[in-house]
């Protein structure tokens, strides 16, 4: 009855013009894809969290069992304890590139050098980085022997608490800060030149221009790396971890996507890494807020 | 015209009869038993799975093996989803222990079908399911002794050819050692694997028959008298510096037996299987050079001493095989004597069939490793750790070598672990 008393123009505006509705048949297969492989897998993952699935026998829902145990389980709240000091090393992340993309912007001898040099390892395996690090790292790598080779005394940097979760660390960053480099120096290149002259005229040091000029016009920019570094830190340290020093000594370099992988794969328990895989999901949905939130703002801007 | 049409849906009828029968035999043709394993690329073992495969086939015209090797540091989180998704392999390799008694719901129950062979072979208990039923046929015999660089012993005024019968003579040659600059043992400890090697090796002869029963159970506490000792030991050994530094960054496989390979180290807790054994090392240090002693417990030891040992590796046959009888039969052949005597000749591995002819070996420590074979097995302690509480033993035991915890933070936390175990 409310359909038939729909007038023809309502329901056009409701569905679109022909060149909207033929948008939207374009966009279906992505969607589709989308539904497939990251929505029902995402409601599978979801109902799996609330049972016992130990990935053999049918599964048997126990609430929010899985959850509660979470709370207690040493492990993964040293996984988050972990997590938390990783995200605190986010400012050299930034830091660091940086001051790398301005004195390359800034035409220091052989930047166009330092800039393929500085991305190079991105292109590289997690996997292979691991292995080339390991003999770096490892008791009787490289390093140690220059230590000693030094007078210094040998430290384990993999195998000791104190530094393991900072060399892993050192190695990601050492990977992947090319690509904040680029990412940097393309938002330097949005920098009016003209602003840099009338500093330059004002008499700023080059300290100040930074601190004054440069920096608050990359704002965005920074936020941007910021969230993604951010994200990136959460999802993509398994590789080193899984080769280096497999989530040891003890837990210390145990992160909550390790886990997820030592719970479902070796330890038979798929439902208990659900619900593991639940929370991280929910760290990442709320940073990924956030990131929208961001760049949603800087579109007003 | 009705004839017609009859000699035409005769002709239909022969033909529809030649197409389901080509079919059929196109069928026939395609059957491929895929066997996931973590071996079958090791050129050490190329012989004995060649010969099981060609045997295979030809006794079975039409059929084909195909082995697939997966890395063996991710089998199991491969075979999991396997197993989750119900396709994949129709034979699959398993370690015996709790990997495969973790996994028996998903393989089929073989009792039946290794009536023939079971009295050959040894080493089911590793393979045998909480409802007692047979889940996997075993292929190797899996236990732990002590090999020795003969030249280190003599370097540090150590008799050769008289290693360590107790604590206290291993503690005195472990002193000798180091006053000669040498590291007593090798250790890699990355994965945790050096703590299992050491709680199994030291527990075998150091438990009463009550308590390895309990043990296996998980009714024997880590904070009994017992391992809880064992587990001093460990820390103990550590500060007396039996190990070299580095060990919680240094794998196991096979960081840690090169190092004894290349004579860095006297001693290495090894295996009798078809890796770090007697045939390896007597390849880097020679036959002659290479001795084995099976560790003494703490204390003092009750009479003569047994070498843990328990089924190694082994096949079972997924539920969601579609080949089910041709993979079973496959099973069942794996662990014949003819290719079984292949397994030992070509890798070295000790077979877990007992019909195998190990007369001609030359090798002193393989002498030694089959002699204590017949005198029957010790328990291999780390065999029957729930996964979940060996994992959280390779983490308190890299946490006792580092310092940051201590034997009771330790030991209270393993209990945990156990009793959480003990719920499922």
């Amino acid at each position: 009855m409310t359909a038939s008393t729909t007038s023809p123009a309502t329901r056009r505006s409701r569905l679109g013009n022909r060149p909207e509705r033929l948008a939207l048949l374009f966009v279906l297969p992505a969607l589709a894809l989308v539904v497939v492989f990251r929505v029902v897998p995402l409601v599978w993952g979801l109902g799996y969290s609330f049972t016992n699935y130990d990935g053999i026998n049918p599964p048997s829902f126990i609430g929010i069992d899985n959850y509660l145990r979470l709370t207690q389980d040493p492990t993964f709240i040293d996984s988050l304890v972990n997590m938390l000091i990783l995200i605190a090393t986010l400012p050299i992340w930034i830091a660091l590139p940086l001051v790398l993309a301005i004195l390359i912007h800034q035409g220091v001898p052989g930047g166009k050098l330092f800039r393929a040099v500085y991305f190079f390892p991105a292109v590289l395996s997690s996997v292979i980085i691991g292995a080339i690090f390991n003999m770096i790292l490892r008791y009787d790598g490289s390093l140690n022997a220059m230590l000693k080779a030094f007078g210094f005394s040998a430290i384990d940097w993999l195998g000791n608490s104190n530094t393991a979760l900072f060399s892993l660390i050192a190695v990601q960053l050492w990977s992947t800060f090319g690509m904040g480099v680029l990412i940097f120096l393309a938002g330097l290149s949005t920098v009016p030149s003209d602003m840099l002259e009338a500093a330059k005229l004002d008499g700023a040091k080059l300290l100040q221009t930074w601190w004054y000029v440069v920096i608050p016009s990359l704002r965005p920019i920074i936020e941007f790396a910021a969230v993604v570094t951010t994200i990136g830190m959460l999802t993509s340290m398994f590789g080193l971890i899984y080769v280096l020093t497999a989530g040891g000594p003890g837990t210390a370099t145990t992160l909550p996507e390790y886990l997820i992988w030592l719970e479902q794969g070796k330890l038979n328990s798929p439902g208990y890494a659900s619900a593991i895989s639940m929370v991280l999901f929910l760290l990442m949905g709320g940073l990924a807020a956030i990131q929208i939130r961001i760049m949603s703002r800087n579109a007003n801007l | 015209m009705r004839k017609s049409i009859v000699n035409m849906l005769r002709a239909g009828t022969i033909l529809a009869a030649a197409l389901a029968g080509a079919a059929g035999l196109a069928h026939a043709e395609d059957t491929t038993l895929t066997v996931w394993d973590f071996k079958s690329g090791d050129p050490a073992l190329a012989d004995y799975f060649n010969a099981v495969k060609s045997d295979f086939e030809s006794a079975h015209p039409g059929v084909t093996i195909q082995y697939v090797m997966q890395p063996h540091d991710q089998y199991y989180t491969l075979l999991g989803t396997a197993l989750a998704a119900k396709q994949g392999p129709d034979v699959v390799m398993v370690h015996g222990g709790s990997q495969a008694k973790e996994r028996t719901d998903a393989l089929v129950k073989l009792d039946e079908a290794v009536a023939p062979i079971k009295n050959d072979v040894a080493g089911w208990a590793e393979f045998t399911g909480k409802d007692g039923g047979l889940y996997a046929v075993p292929l190797s015999i899996q236990g732990f002794v002590v090999y020795y660089n003969k030249d280190l012993y003599t370097k540090a005024g150590l008799d050769p050819e008289n290693p360590p019968k107790s604590w206290a003579e291993l503690s005195a040659a472990a002193d000798a050692l180091k006053k000669a600059g040498v590291t007593p043992f090798a250790l890699g400890n990355k994965e945790g694997f050096g703590a299992d090697f050491f709680l199994s090796s030291v527990a075998a002869n150091g438990l009463t028959a009550d308590q390895a029963a309990a043990w296996e159970k998980g009714e024997l506490k880590w904070s009994s008298p017992e391992i809880k000792a064992i587990v001093q030991a460990w820390v103990d050994t550590a500060k007396n510096g039996w190990y070299p530094e580095g060990a919680n960054s240094t794998a196991m496989f096979m960081d840690e037996y090169e190092t004894f390979e290349r004579g860095e180290n006297a001693n290495v807790v090894g295996l009798i299987s078809d890796v770090a054994h007697w045939k390896e090392f007597g390849g880097f240090l020679g036959d002659d050079k290479v001795g084995a002693f099976i560790m003494p417990p703490l204390g003092t030891a009750s009479g003569a001493l047994k070498m843990p040992f328990a089924g190694g590796i082994g096949y079972g046959v997924t539920k969601f095989s579609p080949h089910q009888d041709l993979a079973i039969e496959f099973v069942t052949s794996v662990a014949s004597a003819p290719h079984m005597q292949t397994f030992f000749e070509t890798a070295g591995a000790i077979p877990s069939n007992t019909k195998v002819d190990t007369s001609k070996v030359a090798s002193p420590s393989a002498k030694l490793v089959l002699g204590w074979l017949g005198d029957g097995p010790a328990i291999v302690a780390h065999n029957s750790l729930p996964s979940a509480v060996e994992e959280e033993w390779h983490r308190q035991s890299q946490l006792l070598l580092t310092g940051e915890t201590t034997v009771d933070e330790a030991v209270a936390k393993l209990d945990a672990a156990q009793a959480q175990a003990n719920k499922k």
